[in-house]
């Protein structure tokens, strides 16, 4: 084969200059693209920002109280980007010299974002330092910085049965009034049947909203299971597997969940008893517990008190750090403002590198990407330090 | 300006990696900057659930074996000193055809010359001959490459005329041109045409030199993956140019090239003004000239050359994480490539916009890495690739249900002709549009493949004008707009050339 002559055309010759013309053709189409002004930025990349901006500046329109415990805030700004129902908002604060964020879903219908409005519903969570100060300063005509709606906990018919049980506990059930929202108005098609759980009567957020959704729709049905109240119309005790196997009338559901996490810790042990495959059941993130005192397999001393060198590009701050506290707070405490979304291991925003020390990951939220637990990268949200530490960290 | 590099990488995608780790090696303070929060660009990972997903990128080419490397394992391992797990793929590829009638085919190629050419005869009886031919045709042009290659772009022509005349006497035609000059078998052709997808580029404006190369490549050399994604080269490679002494910046956009009387002096980033002389680019000449700089600074000649050129194809991908494993869902193969027909000039104009078949090239990837997903279950993507911003024109409220319409769409065609089901067994789903691959990439568009290597603007052509391509002194581009081309393997080639390019640049500068 070594003496093999190929040729295209007739004579070999002619190839050759065919391939000599190569640079010449490339330099004449080069000379004739147009002298107009160049971008990156395509139809595309507008559509990109549009549904994932990286913030939204927001004013707060309205503030509607439910109790003395919630509020509904409803925001407004320009071009809002859509969202799917069950998505969430972080909220960027400054709270005295700390910076911080927060997640908190969406509880409006998807068709609110394309009039310019969102409605965040917050409920004051015990030593909630967060929620506390939102609920006490965030007043109408007043601003709000968020970033672009996140979070995978909604429907996707490619995945999901088309009758979702949703089982909520006390302020989870944003999320779901936002699932049944879009149900009525059209944007979402399945199913949704909620139990939802609360203490009393007068705990439950939304009731009559919810009450009203049911008859406007026959595809939302909602059962409230109150715990500490036996009251006609509301069925008493918890949300066991009883009930939501009585709840998907027996035919395949996914079940969502989305609570406070003694309710998951409950509920995840009925619905072993129903032996469902893991693919039907979906949780919404769970946050990093405050403190890992209680947490499985922690080996620290929770008292201790250690130093977290910062480096941000090229210099280093030192700073005060609690082993009773996420890594992510001690820098938020210090005014750092690292990057952080969901804040339970799952989105990866906060991703940063541990150039030094030991810190407690629990195995439940460590959602870290496989070559990062070897290149010792960590989500300083569910990170909790065992000594002194050095850390990379990119504020946005 | 407190912080002077010699200089500045703007993109941590394949090539800006590979560019910050020549640089950082040969000793020059370097700083690598992206936007987005982790290394890799279109290589990279994501979580979903209990799996992990590749995001775009799913194989190398010229990785090759411990004993015998190929020329991207010698750079990364021998070069960097970068330590991957490497998984060899088992084989080339099923290639199905969907609307061909009694010509559809269902073929299964392997990976080896012997093999292939086998293969394809056990298919196509008689087309060994032309088969011979074409690999003869590949050796020689990969021994003119090396030659182009080792000349630094000072090829003699005499030395090509003499010792490399087959090269040229095909180099400048299309892969549709010279295989009927080869008098291969019209089917023989249609098996051989099923890697086109990888360049994007219908054959008949496809260069048969880097078609051939590629081919080859993949023959002799297999096809191998890094055992944890993407991911696990990509932040291999971050770990090593810091321990080089390189600076790497995460969640940093560059926002302005900063002059001085026409000179680049510095990158404003997100995060401060840094100095430097010399702009390694990662990223499209689009956004850098466009976006980045004073158009005063920027010659026409520049602006014309971007304008000259098209994008290439835009990627869209459905990834699943299913809970049976491949065995119980029938998968019996790592790559399928799934085609209305071979005819790739009709398949090209298809992905102009949407369409009822999108053409696929789908991967169970626990056929090559059957650890990458827990037991009792099984990872696949499905590709696809768009040749215009169509995605960038859908209303945004149609757009989640028109991304899962192209989802299903191929879903359906891949349960349909191979046999088997699948959507029963979603567990985690999601799907990446251009729209999504501009989010994290800010590629104008979401183009994968940059700039097309269509008709005039080949490889060949692009090494032959390495010199005069470069207008603007001070940048240059490394990654997929670099002139290797697109593709894994291309991207960490040209950044370190591109970066071994601007150490010359610096030594004339020196002088």
């Amino acid at each position: 084969m070594s003496d093999f002559n190929f040729h295209v055309k007739p004579i070999g010759l002619f190839d050759m200059l065919y391939f000599k013309k190569m640079v010449p053709a490339r330099q004449k189409a080069l000379a004739c693209g147009s002298a107009e002004a160049v971008s990156a930025v395509r139809a595309a990349n507008r559509l990109a920002e549009r549904l994932h901006p990286k913030v939204q500046k927001l004013k707060i329109a309205d503030v509607i109280e439910h109790g003395e415990s919630a509020k509904t805030f409803v925001l407004t700004g320009e071009k809002l980007a859509p969202f799917r129902a069950g998505q969430y908002l972080s909220v960027q604060l400054k709270i005295g010299s700390s910076v911080l964020t927060r997640p908190y879903s969406l509880s409006s219908s998807p068709a609110w974002a394309y009039e310019g409005k969102y409605a965040l519903t917050i409920k004051r969570a015990q030593d909630g330092f967060a929620s506390e100060w939102i609920l006490d300063n965030w007043k109408a005509g007043g601003e709000v910085v968020t970033s672009g709606p996140e979070g995978e906990f909604y429907y996707e018919p490619l995945r999901d049965s088309a009758h979702v049980i949703g089982l909520a506990g006390g302020c989870g059930i944003t999320p779901f009034l936002s699932m049944a929202y879009a149900i009525r108005d059209g944007i979402e098609n399945f199913r949704l049947t909620l139990l939802y759980g609360s203490r009393k009567e007068c705990d439950i957020l939304y009731k009559t909203e919810l009450d009203k959704i049911a008859k406007e729709t026959d595809k939302v049905k909602i059962v409230h299971v109150l715990s500490d109240e036996q009251k006609e119309g509301f069925e008493y005790g918890f949300i066991t597997a009883e009930r939501i196997t009585q709840a998907c009338g027996g035919e395949p559901c996914s079940v969502f969940l989305c609570g406070p996490a003694a309710m998951y810790t409950f509920v995840d042990r009925e619905l072993e008893k129903l032996k469902l495959e893991r693919k039907y059941i979906r949780h919404e993130l769970y946050p990093a517990p405050a403190s890992p005192k209680e947490l499985q397999g922690y080996p620290g001393d929770p008292s201790a008190h250690y130093t977290l060198s910062v480096l941000q590009y090229g210099e280093t701050k030192q700073i005060p750090m609690a082993a009773c506290e996420t890594v992510l707070v001690a820098l938020e405490r210090a005014g750092i403002a690292a990057p952080s979304r969901c804040r339970g291991g799952e989105c990866g925003w906060c991703r940063s590198r541990l150039a030094e020390g030991d810190v407690f990951i629990p195995d439940y939220l460590d959602k870290r990407r496989m070559a990062d637990v070897l290149a010792g990268y960590i989500h300083p949200c569910c990170s909790y330090p065992l000594g002194d530490l050095t850390l990379e960290v990119w504020p946005e | 300006m407190e912080q002077r590099y010699d200089a500045v990488v703007i993109g941590a995608g394949n090539g800006g990696l590979s560019a910050a780790a020549t640089m950082a090696k040969a000793g020059k303070k370097t700083l690598l900057i992206e936007q987005h929060n982790l290394p890799g660009g279109f290589a990279s990972s994501f979580v979903r659930g209990r799996f992990e997903f590749e995001p775009s990128l799913h194989e190398l080419c010229d990785v090759g074996t411990a004993e015998d490397p190929g020329d991207v394992r010698k750079l990364i391992e021998q070069t960097f000193g970068v330590e991957v797990e490497w998984l060899p793929v088992p084989e080339a590829y099923r290639l199905i055809t969907i609307n061909e009638g009694k010509d559809n085919l269902d073929v299964v190629m392997p990976f080896g010359v012997q093999e292939f050419i086998g293969k394809m005869e056990e298919y196509v009886p008689g087309s060994r001959p032309s088969m011979e031919k074409f690999i003869t045709l590949c050796e020689q042009i990969m021994a003119a490459l090396a030659y182009i290659g080792k000349s630094g772009g000072k090829a003699d022509s005499k030395v090509l005329m003499k010792e490399h005349a087959n090269f040229l006497k095909c180099g400048g035609y299309s892969v549709s041109r010279v295989f009927r000059a080869l008098h291969m078998p019209k089917k023989a052709q249609r098996i051989l045409s099923a890697y086109w997808c990888y360049v994007g580029v219908s054959t008949d404006r496809l260069n048969f030199a880097l078609y051939a190369a590629m081919v080859y490549k993949y023959l002799t050399r297999g096809a191998w993956i890094p055992k944890m994604r993407s991911h696990e080269l990509s932040a291999a490679m971050d770990a090593r140019i810091r321990s080089l002494g390189g600076e790497i910046w995460y969640n940093t956009l560059a926002e302005r090239i900063l002059t001085k009387d026409g000179k680049i002096t510095g990158v404003r980033t997100s995060h401060g003004d840094v100095a430097t002389e010399h702009v390694i680019a990662c990223c499209s000449p689009n956004a850098l000239f466009g976006d980045m700089m004073d158009q005063k600074d920027v010659p026409e000649q520049q602006t014309r050359m971007i304008n000259a050129r098209s994008l290439g194809p835009r990627g869209f991908v459905v990834y699943l994480g299913l809970n049976r494993t491949a065995d119980e869902l029938g998968l019996t193969d790592y790559s399928y490539f799934i085609y209305e027909s071979v005819d790739t000039v009709k398949e090209a104009a298809r992905a102009n916009g949407f369409n009822e078949h999108p053409m696929q090239a789908t991967v169970c990837l626990n056929r090559a890495n059957p650890g990458c997903s827990p037991e009792g279950t099984c990872i696949m993507s499905f590709t696809t690739l768009y040749n215009t911003d169509v995605w960038g024109d859908i209303p945004e409220k149609e757009y989640v249900a028109k991304k899962r319409e192209v989802a299903e769409q191929m879903i359906r065609d891949f349960e349909q002709h191979v046999g088997v089901r699948i959507k029963p067994y979603i567990e985690e789903i999601e799907i990446a549009t251009p729209v999504t691959m501009a989010r994290y990439t800010l590629n104008p568009e979401g183009a994968m493949y940059a700039y097309s290597c269509a008709d005039w603007d080949t490889m060949l052509a692009r090494l032959m004008m390495l010199k005069e391509d470069q207008i603007v002194p001070g940048v240059r581009f490394a990654g997929g707009y670099g002139p290797r081309i697109y593709g894994y393997s291309s991207t960490y080639l040209n950044g370190e050339l591109t970066a071994k390019l601007t150490l010359a640049d610096m030594k004339e500068a020196g002088k």
